[in-house]
């Protein structure tokens, strides 16, 4: 539901839960939006309703060569399928670029640069379908994470440790015939046009160790843009040095931007009263572009690990009832990439009981065991699985777990038995008399 | 939301300063120990004094031991 008030929409988020139907027509899936308030007869209601397919887009043709653009369909209906009857529809089709092969005609359709009109369409029977197929360029990066694990390891000593294991492809058009790097680097606009040699990964904003590295070794090919300077030393010099606009501006043209027209009021981990800063876009970027170590082409495939550590106190806290929860981002961190099968291991560490996992929507949830530095037990592991990700999963979720501090003096007590056992082994070694004759 | 964060009970920056100078307690304990065991006759010799030193030795030395791998980044 959006109200306007002078040009400045607002956005109520309604709740959406899926649901079945006893007469659904062909597998149709159905999903339940429940109004904040009932509607009364004669009421007008404006709903903004948004849904993100992956894999949606077809490649046509399915092979490419180095030299060629990316041509891809996109199947749709020209008039919405729903269960309801409709009086007036209009359908807009926005390509990413100006070039489209073909599209359906359905009367009346019309085409206008990057846009195809479909409409307007009067008093449309419920379930009623209008197959439209549009043909046209696509040379976005077609990057597709086929799998991520990602290893959250919890360390109250201090530190949250996280390691990703990512297994990249390209996946658009497939690449055909020879991989000429001459032409890549000499023509780079015409050749390799589909193809992509760069990511972005958000990172949160007190990061540091960070890695980039595969089976072979570490790759050098990235940049870490920290973004702020947090040196109450050095003020006069950061506020010229900061190009700290740059990032922001960047990932807005990506369309990165989250909750831009909305307003919401809450902590930002990392960040801490009395942090001096002199942009509001500093508050929230921290990224690494990387590079694999080969451009990817249509079914080309990389494999990487990307870590880092962040400080425990942004993102460990203690619940009211004494249990303790882990408060993280779950999702990719990877920018404008979906995952095909992404799996989230948090290792809690030795001697936490009971563990649970809060999250908004489902996901596959399952116990493990990992055996680390100074274990005697092993550590429990939360591992959540989910398919299908897009970057609009990239919301915070909650492990819970019950943990005594005096838990963590297991470690430190191993240690030292480790070396009193030393001293007693010297002394029994000086103290033993093995002479036969005194 | 009443959530208070949770955070190392030692502050993180000093990891390396607690790690230096209890490790060097230690190894100063353990030479006296040593140093005892080498001098020291079989009659004269206290077992007492050989477990303290012993104890007190181990103590400083496994936490010296544990800051020093949390100084150099392998949280425990």
């Amino acid at each position: 539901m959006n109200t306007s008030k002078k040009k400045k929409k607002t956005y109520l988020p309604l709740d959406v839960k899926p649901t079945e139907q006893p007469d659904a027509p062909n597998d149709t899936g159905y999903f339940l939006v429940s109004f904040a308030t009932p509607l009364t007869p004669g009421e007008t209601v404006t709903l903004e309703v948004l849904y993100i397919l992956t894999h949606s887009l077809e490649p046509f043709p399915s092979e490419i060569a180095q030299s060629e653009s990316q041509l891809v369909y996109y199947r749709d209906s020209a008039v919405i399928l729903s269960p309801y009857h409709i009086k007036q529809q209009t359908t807009f089709f926005k390509t990413p670029s100006a070039r489209v092969e073909s599209f359906t005609n359905v009367e009346p359709a019309n085409r206008a640069g990057k846009e195809i009109k479909y409409g307007p369409y009067e008093d449309r029977a419920p379930y009623s379908y209008a197959p439209v197929n549009v043909h046209f360029e696509n040379n976005s990066p077609f990057a597709v994470v086929e799998e991520l694990v990602r290893e959250i390891e919890i360390s109250h000593w201090g530190s949250l440790q996280i390691t990703e294991n990512y297994r990249l492809t390209h996946g658009g058009a497939r690449h055909k015939g020879v991989f000429s790097r001459v032409d890549y680097q000499s023509r780079r606009s015409i050749s390799g046009s589909s193809s992509f040699n760069a990511l972005l990964a958000v990172l949160p904003p007190k990061v540091n160790s960070v890695y980039y590295r595969d089976d072979i070794g570490n790759i050098s090919t990235s940049h870490l843009r920290t973004g702020f300077k947090k040196d109450l030393l050095d003020i006069e010099n950061t506020r010229e040095k900061l190009d700290s606009s740059k990032p922001g501006s960047m990932t807005n043209e990506c369309s990165l931007w989250l909750n831009h027209d909305k307003l919401i009021v809450c902590s930002i981990p990392g960040v801490q009263v009395g942090d001096i800063f002199f942009y509001r876009i500093e508050l929230c970027i921290i990224e690494l572009e990387f590079e694999p170590r080969y451009p990817l082409f249509g079914g080309w495939r990389a494999t990487f690990i990307i870590g880092y550590r962040v400080p425990l106190e942004d993102y460990l806290f203690e619940a009211p009832d004494g249990r303790r929860y882990l408060n993280f981002t779950f999702g990719c961190p990877l920018v404008e990439t979906i995952v095909n099968k992404l799996t989230i291991k948090v290792v809690l560490p030795e001697g936490s009981k009971d563990p649970s996992a809060v999250l908004p929507f489902t996901v596959n949830q399952d116990l493990q065991v990992k055996y680390s530095y100074l274990d005697i037990v092993g550590r429990t592991v939360v591992v959540l699985q989910k398919d299908n990700v897009v970057p609009t999963h990239n919301v915070p979720f909650q492990v819970y777990y019950t943990f005594k501090p005096i838990y963590m003096l297991a470690e430190p007590f191993m240690l030292v038995s480790a070396f009193f056992f030393v001293f007693v082994a010297s002394l029994a070694y000086v103290h033993i008399d093995l002479n036969i004759v005194k | 939301m009443a959530a208070t964060p949770i955070a190392s009970p030692i502050p993180v920056a000093m990891y390396p300063t607690l790690s230096v100078v209890t490790l060097a307690i230690g190894l100063v304990i353990t030479a006296f120990f040593f140093i005892y065991e080498a001098t020291s006759s079989r009659k004269n010799r206290s077992l007492g004094k050989e477990l303290a030193a012993a104890a007190v030795a181990s103590v400083f030395l496994g936490f010296g031991s544990l800051f020093l791998l949390l100084a150099s980044g392998v949280y425990v």
